[in-house]
């Protein structure tokens, strides 16, 4: 309700005129010397009563008159027709409506659509609406329309917020880019959102909306909030079946307004809890929380880390997984056995590998002879030392086959190695073509010198090779490999090819002493442990993922299999063959079912909707309103225009009901001190 | 009688200073209706002859049919009933109360000396006993002219007294009186009604007649106030402040309740009772007299 004068309101002070009147005129009554007071006092309590609420009946009714007249000066007009009277003008708009994960908080998404309802509402007949809920991106889009019924119907008809991120500007742009068609000249953009400061991401483009267009911010994200966040979570990838206990680290972080100092975090390995440690941000920002681990079983485990209630729930677990590996079954085909130990590549990484009881790798030894399909198929990686020019073309065949079907292997050419039918059996699956065995001279040596160190057989490593070369082969990489390592004559040293689903790794100098010091030195154990390790990796699969992450099936499942894939809450969909690529919509774990056997895949929220820092809506609107747009009137100040231009001319009127009030209140006066 | 009753209104014996010449207007004007009246010819005419005996008075013989008759008869006169009557009048400080000309007290006097003159008209002999808490004054009952000139004279020096006490005179007057006697009470007897009566009674059972002439004020009885007013007790001096409109109606029935009370209960007990307005004439008090007087006597 406003009023056309509301310093009239000031009047209600003379509703308690009669009061005061009352209070102070308080004369005390005539005396009268009367003959007994017998009869008056035996008058009954309720007359006395009676006659007291008559009194008071009466001033209220005084009072309550002058409250009616001061009303009727202020001259109340209801909302409803102040709005229709100050949208008069037709408008184009567009409501940017905010279904990001973050608007999950409290009953932001109720607030939310509730405000759009009322700009609806508020809108007349001849508006043209557009609606956009947006996250990262543009959702779900009515262009605009003056069926604001349809308008109201799709609003209802938008699902709840789920895991999206929040990104203002391509709303922005695309709500700037509707109006462009729009047929009013009064353009405004109404963005309804909890104005979460990771929204604004890193745009720093200065794009602003087009001139005339108004953005008018409705914030729903007001008020404290209370939440712990999983800022990171490290886990182990992948590990082969061992009894070591690992610890998970968890760093929680309180992200609210309202600092929460205690919390607790607990441990669920396959939906059971196995550890839980308390976090106490007292005067911390953030914890780092160790939780004891072990993954002494094959397979998938599925790990999830929960973190005290607070008032977000839906971050508070955080997703991953957990491949354990049976122990890696290597096929070591040794071309060049020799009586000098230190001079034999197998007996160093024998030593390697295969030196304990607890070495995640089964060791097998064999010759070229030996080798065929049936061996291949009892391992996982297969390690040819100085071995491959005097294959056959079925054996090469089988490795051919072996690696395609998954297998890996790992070739270190030796100088036993012949070049031309070495890359004749191996062309389709090395990664180089040998070209010729180089022996420098004495004393001269090679250092390795690039390094790809983002490899994960490298990436553990470090960049710190003190190895000198005095022997390799020149090699030239496939043109589908990688090269991870070169000498520091350019010469790739590390190569890398995927062949089907297997991979190929090429070492181009020995495993021995004979050509280097690497069996040495102490990188040569974690370089043997890690290539293999990578090598018996067989999916590219990651612990965990985020919403809205695109996830490669492609190594994971066979080519030809129907995929089901189940989500947390039970929804279950299919990929068909050929079909890899899966992108994860909801946080928890899918389960992703070939026919065959179940995988489960870790997804998480992205955290950046966890952080509810918020930034000013008014900075927001500064930074994208175009300088040549006029100021925005809020719709109070639109209203105090609109009364002032009806109430000016008639300012008369409220002359005369003033005086009309003045002679109520003499009357009121005058009727107490009349003596009746 | 109507055409005289402007001599007895108290609006214009207000205005009569002298109590004897006022009580003289209301008994002549009174009288004079009389002949009037069907009351004409009661008491104040001889009723009868009688043989003369030693001894008697011979003022009394009629000497005009002695000498028709040759015989000495003695006229009988009313008088020789030799009723002695006592006015009793209360002079508390609540008859003091006036709305209209008169006050209750000065309604009274006037009643008790129109009474008292009345009554020595008729050659019965009159008392006058007045009093608030206590007894001021006691003049015994005679039949003399000088004693009604006491009688008057005490009554224009009656002023409103204390509070009221109508139980201790009369019983004080039934303690004294040693024969047969006309007690007339006038008072507004705001007081324990119950023992006024019971007193009442006491005298009536002792074989005297009671009169009660119930004094009261106009407003009194009517109530008609409007304005919000303090209300101030006469004796008491008690106050109590209300809008008496709105409480008139419980007043009136309060009052009517008292009234009601008064009067049955003097009626059972033989007691005359007369509520007397002292916006009214007073000729309604004297038929009540004169009619108590012809029953009694």
């Amino acid at each position: 309700m406003s009023f056309l004068s509301p310093l009239f309101l000031f009047g209600l002070l003379a509703a308690a005129l009669p009061i005061a009147i009352h209070l102070i005129r308080k004369e005390t009554p005539p005396k009268m010397v009367f003959g007994t007071l017998r009869f008056l006092k035996n008058t009954s309590k309720k007359l006395i009563l009676f006659q007291q609420i008559q009194q008071w009946l009466l001033l209220l009714l005084r009072a309550a008159v002058i409250s009616l007249l001061v009303f009727a000066f202020a001259r109340p007009l209801f909302d409803g027709a102040i709005a229709s009277l100050v949208d008069a003008a037709p408008e184009s708009s567009v409501i940017l409506l905010d279904v990001s994960m973050s608007m999950r908080y409290g009953e932001r998404s109720e607030q939310a659509r509730a405000a759009a309802q009322d700009l609806l509402a508020g809108m007349s007949a001849g508006d043209e609406v557009a609606i956009v809920a947006f996250g990262g991106s543009a959702l779900q889009v009515r262009e605009l329309s003056t069926d604001l019924d349809g308008a109201r119907a799709f609003l209802d008809g938008l699902p709840e917020p789920g895991y999206d991120v929040t990104r203002y500007m391509p709303a922005l742009r695309l709500a700037n880019d509707l109006l462009e068609s729009a047929r009013h000249e009064a353009r405004t953009v109404h963005l309804i959102s909890d104005f979460q400061a990771s929204g604004m991401g890193n745009d720093d483009s200065g794009w602003v909306m087009s001139a005339g267009v108004r953005l008018n911010p409705v914030d729903v994200g007001e008020g404290p909030t209370r939440n712990l966040l999983l800022t990171d979570v490290r886990s182990p990838d992948q590990l082969i079946e061992n009894q070591s206990e690992y610890e998970i680290l968890a760093r929680v972080r309180s992200t609210g307004s309202v600092h929460v100092d205690q919390a607790e975090v607990r441990l669920l390995l396959d939906g059971v809890e196995t550890a839980r440690m308390p976090v106490n941000l007292t005067d911390l920002s953030e914890e780092v929380v160790r939780l004891p681990a072990v993954f002494d079983t094959a397979g998938t485990h599925r790990g999830e880390i929960r973190v005290g209630t607070d008032d977000f729930a839906i971050d508070n677990s955080y997703f991953f997984t957990v491949d354990v590996m049976a122990k890696v079954r290597v096929l070591m085909v040794n071309g060049e056995p020799s009586p000098n130990w230190y001079e034999d590549e197998a007996h160093w990484l024998g030593l390697a590998i295969g030196g304990t009881a607890e070495s995640p790798f089964v060791l097998t030894r064999s010759t070229p002879r030996e080798l065929d399909a049936a061996l291949l198929a009892q391992h996982d990686v297969v390690v040819l030392l100085n071995a491959g020019s005097d294959l056959n073309s079925t054996q090469a065949g089988a490795l051919n086959d072996f690696v395609r079907a998954g297998g890996s292997m790992l070739l270190a050419p030796g100088d036993r190695v012949a070049a031309g039918p070495f890359n004749l059996l191996f062309s389709a699956i090395s990664p180089a073509a040998l070209d010729q065995p180089v022996r420098l001279a004495a004393g001269d040596y090679l250092l390795i010198a690039d390094i790809d160190q983002r490899h994960p057989v490298l990436l553990p490593l470090g960049t710190d090779w003190g190895v000198r070369f005095e022997g390799y082969w020149a090699a030239t990489a496939a043109a589908d490999a990688d090269v991870l390592m070169q000498f520091d004559n350019g010469s790739p040293a590390l190569l890398e090819r995927a062949v089907g689903q297997g991979r190929v790794l090429l070492f181009a100098s020995a495993l021995d002493t004979e050509w280097n010091n690497l069996p040495l030195q102490g990188l040569y154990l974690p370089f043997a442990h890690e290539s293999l390790r990578y090598l018996a990796q067989a999916t590219e699969k990651e612990r965990a993922y985020r919403v809205g992450d695109v996830i490669d099936l492609t190594t994971a499942v066979a080519e030809d299999a129907t995929l089901t894939i189940t989500d947390v809450a039970g929804v279950s969909t299919q990929l068909l063959a050929g079909d890899r690529l899966l992108t994860a919509t909801t946080a928890g774990f899918m389960n992703i079912d070939d026919g065959d056997s179940v995988q489960f895949y870790a997804v998480n929220p992205d955290p950046q909707e966890s952080a509810l820092a918020r930034i000013a809506p008014s900075a927001l609107q500064d930074a994208v309103t175009n300088p040549e747009t006029e100021p925005v009137q809020s719709e109070d100040v639109r209203t105090a225009q609109l009364i002032a231009e009806i109430e000016g001319p008639q300012r008369a009127w409220w002359w005369l009901l003033l005086l009309v009030m003045l002679m109520l209140l003499a009357e009121t006066r005058v009727a107490n001190t009349t003596y009746r | 009688m109507t055409s005289n009753t402007t001599f007895i209104d108290p609006t214009v014996l207000s205005s009569l200073d002298n109590l004897e010449l006022r009580a003289r207007v209301v008994v002549e004007g009174f009288v004079s209706g009389l002949h009037k009246s069907p009351h004409r010819g009661f008491s104040v005419e001889f009723t009868d002859y009688r043989h003369y005996y030693r001894g008697d008075d011979m003022r009394h013989v009629d000497w005009k049919l002695y000498a028709r008759s040759d015989k000495f008869y003695i006229k009988q006169y009313e008088d020789e009933t030799n009723v002695r009557c006592y006015v009793v009048l209360d002079s508390s400080a609540s008859m003091g109360y006036a709305s209209g000309a008169m006050s209750k007290l000065e309604y009274g006097r006037t009643l008790a000396s129109a009474l008292a003159y009345f009554i020595m008209r008729q050659r019965d002999a009159v008392g006058l006993i007045t009093f608030d808490e206590k007894v001021n004054e006691y003049i015994p009952a005679l039949c003399r002219q000088p004693h009604l000139i006491r009688i008057l004279r005490v009554l224009a020096g009656l002023s409103a007294g204390a509070r009221t006490d109508v139980v201790r005179p009369l019983s004080d007057l039934a303690s004294n009186l040693n024969r047969k006697s006309m007690v007339i009470l006038i008072s507004d007897m705001l007081e324990d009604e119950e023992q006024i009566i019971k007193t009442l009674q006491r005298l009536r059972s002792m074989g005297n007649d009671v009169i009660v002439f119930h004094v009261l004020d106009d407003a009194e009885l009517h109530f008609r106030f409007q304005e919000a007013t303090e209300f101030i007790d006469a004796e008491t001096r008690e106050s109590f402040i209300t809008q008496p409109q709105s409480i008139r109606d419980a007043y009136l029935e309060n009052l009517g309740k008292y009234l009601e009370f008064c009067k049955k209960q003097c009626q059972s007990s033989g007691v005359d009772y007369c509520l007397l307005n002292t916006s009214q004439p007073l000729d309604t008090a004297l038929y009540s007299y004169i009619s108590r007087r012809a029953r009694s006597f």
